[in-house]
């Protein structure tokens, strides 16, 4: 058969694996998950209408609802304590729109205009006008009612859970990706050259990661918190330096059974140096193992994350993260179920999503697998 | 087989050695030590009590006293809870850690085997799709968010099971952390024995049992199954020695009172003797389930040899 | 005449894959006659094995069949039964005691396990409704009956403790368990040194003598079944070409695909070169010796692959290295290149050639070496032309990247592909194109001397051919010599001036090719080439 047809289009194997990704439609769905969550996480903070860190006293624990806060059976008796607070009277507030205005009544002292700041103060209203009579005794009083809307709830302290949620899918996102970054480019260099080199380096290598694999991964997190004090970029090394043992082993598996096959036997009988046999033919055949356990990473180093914010080892008030504001919302389920119930969903889909995403990347680079 | 599992724990004293070594010094170069509360203490209470404690010895003499300590099953005292010595605080938490785990090990045995096979007997059938669907749900949702939300599920919203709490008598307790750690393992043994199963299922040998005529029973059951539960046997190991060294998430959540707490607080406190304590236990479950697991793999295989 | 126990009419099969259905075999039928052999032969991918995988229902789940198989019971008193319309389980009454099956991997068809005591007994078990204890003295004969020595203590052993050629037949014991009318045999010595094939090849003709069952035996190779089928049935690309019986099919072949496969053998003898040739490599006791086993602290033991081989290579020669699986050829022809750490002496042009890698680079481009593997041996990454290229960058990195474009084009032409292939990736092309490429990647750096390590061994015969008549055309061309590694005597012969014979790192003959062919001093040469060589396949075998 040696005159057999060949396609009349080339594909090289990376070409082949993209278009056999493209069909698998659970992985296309998780990509574009992704993709929208990563979007939200930059973003959205950035459009949202309030800070992750801005507490709203008056709505501490309120539950999730598409209505604005404040309610509008909450405006008047909020109106009036304020009213009280400023000792002002009047007659009933008319509520046009989100314009609130009373006819003030006459008291014993002329009204102060100063008064104008209680209602500043509150996070119900807000830009009040005072028109005052001649006398200074009467007037009309209007103020912007605050209309916030809180898709998701508050927590405890009464912070926004949607903005809160979407930093914890920046932080979770970026920690996973840093941390994996760190754990690649590790465990790529270790693996790759212990399994080239071979011999004894490669004894005493993979002997090091082994120990270094027994110990527990906590015990190395609480350490390294403990020596160079709590901060984003320890929490991500921390995980990235346990990450990389998977790696090393994975790459140097990977690079003893290239090393055995012919086509690297057959480049060093053309006498190709062992720089170029790295280069040209361990590495570019390494990439598609090492991009499948990536994806892989990805979710495990969130995981990480999320349990070690879990046990208060992480993050740190007002910053979050998915696992801190579950192991927040843990606290709080009875009464307060959406304040775990949101975090726990967004968290599962990430993994979710990256999960199935790995494994349409494994399913297209080695179709032997199916 | 007698000869090779003493040599085999014997091969795992050097392990455990270097381990202790490490730990050992790793947590007393951290600083801070167990007796820095909040409040200062007046400094000749402090002498006492590291003198009491023999932290005032050169570390090298405290390492050794340590190491013969050890070797004679003695884990010191705890610094964090002085009324207790470290042997005290396992012996009362880890039945309790080793009967979950081991009881959520046996239910993700079963289960998993059980859903694995199946889905690779149906293989892309929608059976083997909503297995496969289920247990990536399974492996990907971590066991902080699948224990408050059952805690609040069959705890306060149903209220057919306690939400959190122990009794040693009475099972009911046992139910809910027990589900928590064994879903995520059904969910791995599942895929490991359905990726198995689907591969031994085309081996050769078992085409060699169909063209036989064989029932199919025995075809699955004596020629593939065999085969496909040796990578679920290799996993069990370590996952054993995991799940019976208790779970902190776990333990936290419901308030168990097992060991699996032990170590952070004990890191965090710069308990030095409960974290090496830690460690110890948690070094010695993983040698005896390994060696378990290749015994195991040895009954299994017969092409594999004790040497 | 009474009627054939089997009739196959009009049998499709289909496989259903990502890239849409595949039809393996396209409507085949043919008849077999009680006690009869019928060979079906054809090249890889013909669909001879699904075509009887189909009939014992033992399809991939992604296969389907149609058409009809149609087996009569003698014992049921010739009732006609189609066993692709039977369900599952009256399959199985079928199948392992009517009709059995042996395959070509007889290194993984026994479950590994078990003992080979327990697997002979289930056939026994399931379909006469013996105890296992009740089985043990029957399978004691069978065992001894397909020559197993010591039977008594092999019923008890693992298979991994047997030989391939055991394994086989033990597979055979199991086929012959309940009688059976029809033994299906899928390529049962593929697999097999050659010396073991003949052996295999003559149980099975011994067994049919004997007990008169009717033998189905699929094979690629047409040479083997010359004196053993009755007929031969030809099939190409899932259809059956020609069926005849088998002195006929051998002597007036009709279609000519029959006739080429014949005709695969590769022929003529190729020119000596010239006398006073110059002398190129000359090997003096080298040795190659691995350590098995061993650890950090342990010494592991020595294994001698190669043990003091003395040999002389001149310019435009081809030296043949023969030698059943495991007896040091190819580490022979590894450690004249350097490629593997030896001791004694290997002179190139008169000079010792470096151990060092380093020292060796610039004498790579003259000494090079193609695998026997063409799957594996180009680099799945790279385009044809990246992989052709690849030499002239460690050996000539002025070229510019057009230069090498030219050369590689040059070379794909010389190796007879067509040079726009050069952007094509490996993946995408057949075994023997391969082989092509791998050789035209020596090619282009204009070596000396090429090591073929069992270039042809992984190609369909008729591809074997046309690579052993492109290797020849390369040689006189270019004056090139060669050490052709083979197991494979027909294309030795095709090939070499000098042969040498090895067995377990040693020479145990040597001379010129028609030398050792004529007259063979050593039983091993004989009983190499008594298995090897079509012309005398089974001609000293007792057959009757």
């Amino acid at each position: 058969m040696t005159d057999a047809t060949l396609p009349a289009v080339s594909r090289s194997l990376w070409q082949d694996a993209w278009l056999r990704l493209r069909k698998n439609r659970a992985a296309v769905a998780s990509a574009v998950v992704l993709a929208v969550l990563a979007l939200v996480g930059i973003f959205g903070p950035m459009l949202s209408p309030h800070s992750h860190a801005t507490i709203y006293q008056q709505y501490v624990r309120v539950a999730p609802s598409f209505e604005a806060y404040p309610k509008a059976e909450d405006i008047l008796p909020g109106f009036e304590r304020e009213m009280k607070r400023a000792r002002l009277t009047g007659a009933e507030p008319v509520l046009e729109g989100s314009r609130l205005s009373v006819a003030l009544t006459a008291g014993e002292k002329p009204i102060d205009p100063r008064v104008t700041r209680y209602f500043e103060r509150s996070e119900l209203f807000s830009a009040p006008q005072l028109d005052l009579a001649e006398d200074g005794m009467t007037g009309t009083l209007t103020v912007s009612v605050n209309r916030q809307y809180f898709i998701l709830g508050t927590d405890n302290l009464g912070r926004d859970m949607l903005t809160r949620i979407m930093i914890g899918i920046r932080i979770s996102l970026a920690i996973g990706l840093l941390a994996s970054v760190m754990a690649l480019i590790i465990g790529v260099a270790w693996g790759a050259t212990a399994g080239y080199l071979g011999g004894r380096i490669d004894n005493v290598m993979m002997r090091i990661v082994d120990i270094l694999y027994s110990l527990p991964f906590i015990f190395f997190v609480i350490l390294l918190l403990v020596f160079f004090g709590r901060s984003l970029v320890i929490i991500f090394i921390a995980i990235g330096a346990t990450e990389w043992l998977d790696m090393a082993r994975i790459v140097r598996g990977q690079t003893l059974s290239l090393k055995r096959r012919e086509f690297v036997q057959a480049a060093e009988a053309l006498g190709a140096t062992r720089r170029g046999i790295l280069t040209r033919h361990i590495v570019p055949n390494l990439l598609g193992p090492v991009v499948v356990f990536v994806t892989l990473l990805v979710p495990k180093a969130i995981l990480l994350e999320s349990l070690l914010s879990f046990l208060g080892l992480g993050v740190q008030d007002p910053m979050t993260s998915l696992g801190l504001l579950i192991s927040e919302g843990a606290q709080n389920m009875r009464g307060a179920a959406w304040q775990l119930i949101g975090p726990a969903l967004t968290l599962t889909a990430i993994l979710f999503a990256l999960n199935f995403l790995g494994d349409g990347l494994r399913d297209s680079l080695d179709p032997k697998e199916r | 087989m007698l000869s090779y599992t003493l040599r085999r724990l014997a091969g795992a004293i050097p392990t455990i050695f270097i381990i202790v070594t490490l730990t050992f010094f790793m947590i007393r170069l951290a600083p801070g030590g167990p007796f820095d509360l909040e409040r200062p203490i007046d400094p000749l209470i402090m002498l006492n009590l590291q003198r009491a404690y023999g932290l005032d010895q050169p570390l090298w003499q405290q390492y050794l006293t340590y190491l013969g300590n050890l070797l004679q099953g003695d884990l010191g005292p705890s610094f964090a809870r002085r009324d207790f010595t470290v042997n005290d605080l396992f012996a009362a938490g880890l039945p309790v850690s080793v009967m979950l785990g081991g009881l959520a090990l046996g239910l993700a045995a079963v289960l998993g085997t059980f859903f694995g096979t199946i889905a690779a007997l149906r293989q892309n059938s929608w059976l083997d799709y909503t297995i496969v669907a289920l247990a990536t749900f399974g492996i990907t949702t971590p066991n902080f968010v699948v224990a408050p939300l059952l805690s609040l599920i069959f705890g306060v919203i149903l209220g057919v099971l306690p939400a959190g709490g122990w009794s040693d008598a009475d099972p009911r307790y046992w139910v809910l952390p027990i589900v928590t750690l064994a879903l995520p393992q059904v969910a791995v043994i599942a895929r490991l024995v359905r990726g198995a199963t689907v591969e031994a299922l085309r081996a050769n040998h078992v085409r060699t049992a169909r063209a036989y005529g064989l029932p199919a029973r025995v075809v699955v059951g004596v020629h593939a199954l065999r085969a496909a539960l040796l990578p679920a046997v290799s996993y069990l190991g370590p996952t054993a020695a995991a799940l019976m060294t208790g779970s902190v998430v776990v333990e936290t959540i419901f308030g168990i009172p097992g060991i699996g707490r032990y170590f952070v607080q004990g890191a965090l406190g710069r308990d030095y003797t409960l974290v090496m304590g830690t460690v110890v236990v948690i070094a010695i479950f993983v040698v005896v389930f390994n060696l378990l697991v290749d015994l195991a793999y040895a009954w299994l295989d017969p092409r594999v040899r004790y040497d | 005449m009474t009627d054939p126990v089997l009739s196959v009419r009009d049998l499709r099969v289909t496989f259903q894959t990502n890239d849409g259905p595949v039809q393996a075999v396209r409507g085949i039928g043919f008849d077999l006659g009680r006690g009869e052999t019928l060979a079906i032969v054809g090249e890889s991918g013909s669909g001879k094995s699904q075509a009887m995988m189909a009939v014992m229902g033992l399809l991939a789940a992604n296969g389907k069949a149609t058409g009809q198989a149609v087996y009569r019971d003698a014992q049921a008193g010739g009732r006609p039964v189609d066993l692709l319309a039977l369900s599952d389980r009256q399959l199985n009454k079928v199948r392992g005691a009517r009709i059995t099956m042996i395959f070509q991997e007889p290194m993984t068809s026994l479950d590994p396990l078990y003992r080979i005591g327990d697997q002979l007994a289930e056939p026994l078990r399931y379909h006469r409704g013996l105890s296992k204890a009740a089985a043990r003295p029957r399978i004691l004969d069978l065992l001894r009956l397909v020559g197993i020595p010591e039977p008594e203590r092999r019923i008890d052993s693992y298979p991994h403790e047997l030989s391939g050629g055991q394994r086989q037949r033990v597979m055979i014991a199991m086929a012959l368990a309940n009688d059976p009318d029809i033994l299906i045999a899928d390529e049962p010595t593929t697999a097999l040194d050659v010396t073991i094939q003949a052996q295999i090849l003559t149980l099975l003709a011994d067994l049919q003598k004997r007990l008169g069952m009717a033998i189905v035996f699929i094979t690629h190779d047409l040479g083997i079944v010359r004196r053993f089928a009755d007929r031969v049935a030809v099939m190409r690309a899932g259809e059956m070409v020609e069926t005849g019986p088998a002195e006929r099919l051998f002597t007036a072949p009709e279609h000519p695909y029959t006739r080429m496969l014949l005709d695969a053998e590769p022929e003529g003898r190729k020119e000596p070169p010239p006398a006073g040739a110059p002398e190129l490599l000359t090997g003096r006791d080298v040795r190659v010796t691995f350590r098995i086993g061993g650890g950090l602290l342990k010494r592991g033991r020595d294994f001698h692959a190669v043990d003091g081989i003395s040999m002389r290579l001149v310019q435009g020669q081809t030296i043949g290295v023969v030698g059943e699986s495991g007896s040091g050829k190819s580490t022979l022809g590894r450690a004249l290149l350097r490629l593997l750490p030896s001791t004694g002496r290997v002179a190139w042009l008169g000079r010792e050639l470096p151990q060092g890698a380093q020292e060796m680079r610039p004498l790579r481009r003259e000494l090079q070496l193609v695998f026997q593997d063409p799957f594996g041996s180009l680099s799945p990454r790279m385009t044809v032309g990246r992989i052709l290229g690849e030499g002239l960058l460690i050996h000539e990195p002025d070229l510019s990247p057009a230069d090498r474009a030219r050369r590689a084009e040059a070379a794909l032409v010389e190796v007879g592909l067509d040079p726009a292939m050069r952007n094509r990736y490996p993946h995408e092309f057949s075994g023997g194109q391969r082989q092509r490429i791998a050789i035209a990647r020596t090619m282009i750096l204009r070596p000396k001397l090429i090591v073929l390590d069992e270039p042809t061994s992984a190609l369909d015969r008729s591809v074997q051919k046309q690579i052993v008549m492109l290797l020849r055309d390369l040689q006189g061309k270019h004056g090139l010599s060669y050490i052709f590694i083979s197991h494979d005597l027909a294309v030795v012969r095709a090939l070499s001036d000098y042969i040498l014979v090895m067995r377990d790192g040693r020479v145990v003959e040597e001379g010129p090719t028609e030398m050792v062919f004529d007259a063979p001093r050593e039983a091993y040469t004989r009983d190499l080439m008594a298995a090897a060589l079509s012309r005398d396949r089974f001609g000293r075998l007792a057959l009757g």
